[in-house]
């Protein structure tokens, strides 16, 4: 993996040299010569940009094979050997893998099928308040996952609501519920998934030719047979491809399985590398294994998803909107109703609702009328230094890496998409690696390689935002370069003719034009950024706590009440701050040319 | 001074898209490269444009080599003082109209850009519009935008990469004769390429026709027209008949038997065969019972074997021998009509001895 990085980089700037004294070599020269025009400046961002990426990704995962074959501990003399990886056959390791398989499986399936449904409901039926339930269901995507599984055990763990209302309420005793269990986690994690799903398949289901719907009408099929024999089938690659997202997102979800599975002894891969780690005796070189083998799997199923994506392009056609036919739900609209709202009740209010509550209480009541109310907990936040500190964190970390990350992407996506200098493939592959890599497993590798590089950054706000933009560039560089290949390449060109350098082309024209995505980017990165959990969970120290960490140390402490009032005032002041933001940036004639429906068709052209 | 292209070679991966092509275009002239698509002919305009790199041969603009593959020569495309119109026009859409045109100026660092963007508004007859953003403009008035765009700078040429094919076949009539008149009036020389012969006809000083990475002929539109020198080039260039006349007892035959006058009666040998181009919008068509006693020349004797009907003309299909024959009439026949089909010397014309198929033509 480093080999190969190392020789494609030494390529890229060969070839650099070459381009700045062309030589006539037929089968060289590619569709988007001339190579860096602009001088030698975009030659050494591509360089740079090539060397930040590789080391991003490499360093961590090179860490992690190291320490899987090494006896000790990081940094700790130690001596090779394969017992790390024998030791992945012992019983309870493959138990752990069954039941991270089957988690997986189960989640994804309930998600892929809930999330469709939604999707076909609120954009092809003539059900009322679709626009509100997208909105609500974008809104739950952006519900941290540890926060959903925090108000799903106050709601649903042995000494919680509802067992607190059969026995003390209803005085039922015999009746039991338990949220730590498999069935638990399965629930929360299609919960936290829906949402995912949901988004994706409002692309295929709003984007579908009409004209296939339309000749199945012609043909005399009722709007319901319509929908089974061909807007179904027609969906069936992005709801397989969309089914796998699925899986890879629930085997390397920590979050969920850390809190409910933790203490129901229900471990999955990646609360078992945790444990291995952060609980004495630590076994590190298991744990760097059994992180090997999860992103192995991850990157399996990635890969299928990927030849899925690519066939479906030529099934789904988007193109010319024509009119989709809504199809009427009947005397079935109680039944979407049901479901829509219901889903967002059970993902959305009712958490909310339980942990405001949960922050307003001295102790834990599942009686509102008997509790005892009290604002001690906001308070506490508000007098705490350590809050304070991790709110600014929170505001460096995701504000200014996120700017970072999609610096870096911008790079990328502009150098895969357009200048297609060469090795830009080994560009495009290393950056969209770490997609494939649990969280967990990331901060792993990184904890690993930070033992041995001398760069004292173990423990601080750099090696968190290190952790973040590898985790999550590949979301940038999705909806950066979404919006780049949209872009005619004639706009640029025409820039050039004009007079234009490289660099003004890039600023005067493709710069303003992508602007949309730049930003979108840069919402996205924030909002991953604010609510990660899973790679920071090793790497956080108490000088660098962000939000997340903050609210996930006040879990692990058992302390329901502030844990709740944290997650409710940073998602707040989150929102807030990512609201001012989009105010502030956008700018008068951007506005005009984004509001305006034919602006587009003159950039996709 | 004009562009020089002196053996110019594109390739790309293993495929070879130009073929060592050469040809010039003289201050102020106005020339065509015509052609199916897949020609190289978009490919040799953005080798002058410099947005892509040459792998042999030699360009020249105004007098300077701009690229030149074996000598480490490549100048890029903002240095070589370029207009150029593209097919998609590539309006800046978050730039208004004046933007769009003041843009060559400003990026050349010319601080006052009014009064050049205010003249070519005027000469596209745009100025009303300045302040307009392109979203609310027409496709022809996008069209004109990028001329404007393209002519502000006063460059040393001007290149038009089939600027019209996305306009409607009236809009195209009219801004047609338009971009002929301002590239007249700046005298600029201009490159446009194109697959559409009507456009390469109406607007070019010269054509060059390409097929395959090659040029194929040139010449000025009458003349391609008229006696084109390539089989390709007639068959390319409106509607042509091809008809294997015989040479025996020093006059040529048609098919059918009948003698035919040529306009430059060129003398072939004994029982040679040579291909004739014969255009179908230059025949007349005779009821056969209705023209008796006709001169015998030029009359090709045939049946009406289809017909459709156009608006203008009615184009009839017509078997003359069994050799398929397409012609254009205002008159009315049925079809299994005995038809007489006469045209006048100077419209058939003789293909040079190479165009003719190797194995004869019954």
């Amino acid at each position: 993996m480093s080999n190969h990085s190392a020789t494609t980089v030494s390529t890229a700037a060969a070839t650099d040299q070459a381009a700045s004294s062309p030589v006539n070599q037929p089968g060289r020269v590619s569709a988007s010569e001339p190579l860096f025009g602009g001088g030698g400046l975009l030659g050494t961002i591509y360089i740079l940009t090539f060397v930040l990426v590789a080391l991003l990704v490499v360093i961590p995962l090179v860490a992690l094979v190291y320490g899987s074959l090494r006896s000790a501990a990081p940094g700790m003399p130690g001596e090779w050997t394969l017992a790390n990886w024998a030791a992945l056959a012992s019983p309870g390791i493959v138990g752990t893998f069954a039941t991270t398989i089957g988690i997986g499986i189960a989640s994804s399936l309930i998600s892929a099928m809930i999330g469709t449904a939604l999707a076909i409901i609120v954009h092809r039926t003539d059900f009322r308040g679709g626009s509100t339930v997208t909105a609500l269901v974008s809104l739950s995507f952006f519900l941290p996952s540890f926060i959903l599984a925090m108000a799903w055990i106050i709601i649903g763990s042995p000494g919680g609501l509802i067992n607190g209302v059969l026995e003390d309420v209803l005085g039922l005793e015999g009746w039991k519920v338990d949220a730590y269990t498999v069935t638990g986690i399965i629930f929360v994690m299609a919960l936290h998934q829906i949402p995912f799903v949901f988004l994706i398949m409002c692309g295929p289901i709003i984007g579908m030719d009409a004209s296939y719907e339309e000749a199945a009408r012609a043909s005399g099929a009722s709007p319901y047979a319509v929908l089974r024999r061909i807007t179904l089938p027609l969906l069936s690659y992005s709801l397989t491809s969309s089914l796998v997202l699925s899986f890879i997102l629930s085997i390397e979800q920590f979050a969920i399985p850390a809190l409910m599975g933790i203490p129901g002894h229900v471990p999955v891969l990646a609360t078992q590398l945790y444990l291995l780690v952060r609980f004495p005796p630590p076994d590190y070189g298991l744990a760097a294994s059994i992180g090997l083998t999860l992103s192995a799997l991850t990157g399996v199923a990635l890969w299928l998803q990927r030849r899925i994506a690519r066939n479906n392009r030529l099934t789904v056609t988007t193109g010319k909107a024509g009119r989709l036919v809504s199809i009427p739900l009947g005397r079935w609209r109680w039944a979407a109703n049901a479901l829509c709202w219901g889903y967002l009740a059970l993902a959305l209010i009712f958490p909310i609702v339980i942990l405001a509550y949960v922050s307003v209480i001295k102790y834990f009541n599942a009686n509102p009328i008997e509790a005892a109310y009290t604002l001690r907990n906001y308070v506490f936040l508000y007098e705490s230094g350590a809050t304070l500190h991790s709110f600014w964190n929170t505001l460096i970390v995701s504000g200014l890496g996120a700017l970072t990350g999609v610096v870096l992407a911008s790079f990328i996506s502009y150098f895969t998409l357009r200048q297609r200098p060469p090795a830009y493939h080994a560009l495009d592959f290393t950056a969209n690696l770490p997609f494939g890599v649990p969280g967990v497993v990331l901060g792993l590798g990184l904890l690993w390689a930070y033992a041995y590089i001398p760069l004292p950054i173990y423990g601080t706000l750099v090696i968190l935002v290190i952790a973040f933009i590898t985790r999550f560039l590949s979301y940038a560089t999705e909806t950066i370069g979404g919006r780049l290949v949209q872009i005619d390449k004639s706009l640029e060109e025409a820039a050039w003719t004009a007079g234009a350098t490289r660099i003004q082309g890039i600023r005067r024209v493709l710069v303003p034009l992508a602007l949309p995505s730049l930003r979108g980017a840069y919402f996205l990165l924030f909002m991953a950024f604010f609510r990660e959990i899973a790679s920071a969970v090793l790497l956080y120290t108490a000088s660098s706590n962000v939000l997340s960490t903050s609210i996930w140390s006040f879990f692990e402490q058992a302390n329901w009440g502030l844990a709740s009032s944290l997650s409710l005032t940073s998602m707040v002041a989150v929102l807030a701050f990512m609201y001012l933001l989009m105010r502030l940036a956008r700018v008068r004639p951007m506005r005009r040319y984004m509001t305006d429906p034919n602006a587009d068709n003159a950039v996709k052209q | 001074m004009g562009i020089s292209v002196t053996r110019l070679v594109k390739i790309y991966g293993s495929t070879t898209i130009v073929h060592g092509i050469s040809f010039s275009v003289a201050d102020g002239e106005f020339v065509t490269l015509l052609g199916p698509s897949g020609c190289g002919k978009t490919t040799t305009l953005r080798c002058i444009a410099g947005l892509e790199r040459t792998n042999g041969g030699v360009i020249e603009i105004d007098g300077k080599v701009v690229s030149d593959a074996e000598h480490d020569i490549f100048v890029a495309s903002h240095e070589r003082n370029l207009g150029m119109v593209f097919q998609s026009y590539a309006i800046w859409p978050h730039m208004s109209v004046a933007a769009n045109v003041a843009f060559p100026l400003e990026v050349r660092g010319i601080r006052d850009t009014r009064e050049a963007v205010a003249w070519a508004l005027d000469v596209v007859g745009l100025a009303a519009l300045a302040q307009r953003q392109p979203s609310e403009l027409s496709g022809g008035q996008q069209q004109r935008v990028a001329l404007a765009r393209a002519i502000v700078g006063r460059p040393k040429v001007l290149l038009f990469d089939e600027p019209l094919s996305n306009l409607d076949a009236r809009l195209r009539d009219r801004t047609r004769a338009e971009i002929s008149r301002i590239q007249k009036e700046l005298s600029i020389p201009a490159v446009y390429v194109t697959h559409d012969q009507a456009e390469a006809l109406s607007m070019s000083d010269r054509v060059i026709v390409m097929d395959l990475g090659r040029i194929i002929e040139e010449g000025k539109p009458r003349d391609l027209y008229r006696r084109p020198a390539s089989r390709f080039t007639a068959d390319f260039i409106g509607a042509a008949n091809f008809l294997s006349l015989v040479y025996r007892e020093q006059a040529w035959f048609a098919p059918d038997g009948s003698a035919v006058r040529l306009a430059n009666p060129e003398p072939g040998v004994a029982g040679e065969t040579r291909v004739a181009v014969l255009r179908s919008e230059i025949m007349e068509i005779r009821a056969r019972d209705k023209a008796i006693g006709q001169d015998n020349h030029n009359a090709l004797h045939g049946t009406v074997k289809g017909l459709q009907y156009m608006g203008p003309h009615i184009e009839y299909s017509i078997d003359i021998s069994g050799v398929p024959l397409n012609a254009l009439s205002n008159e009315e026949f049925e079809v299994g009509a005995a038809v007489l089909v006469t045209f006048r010397p100077q419209d058939i014309h003789l293909l040079p001895r190479s165009e003719t198929p190797q194995s004869p033509s019954p």
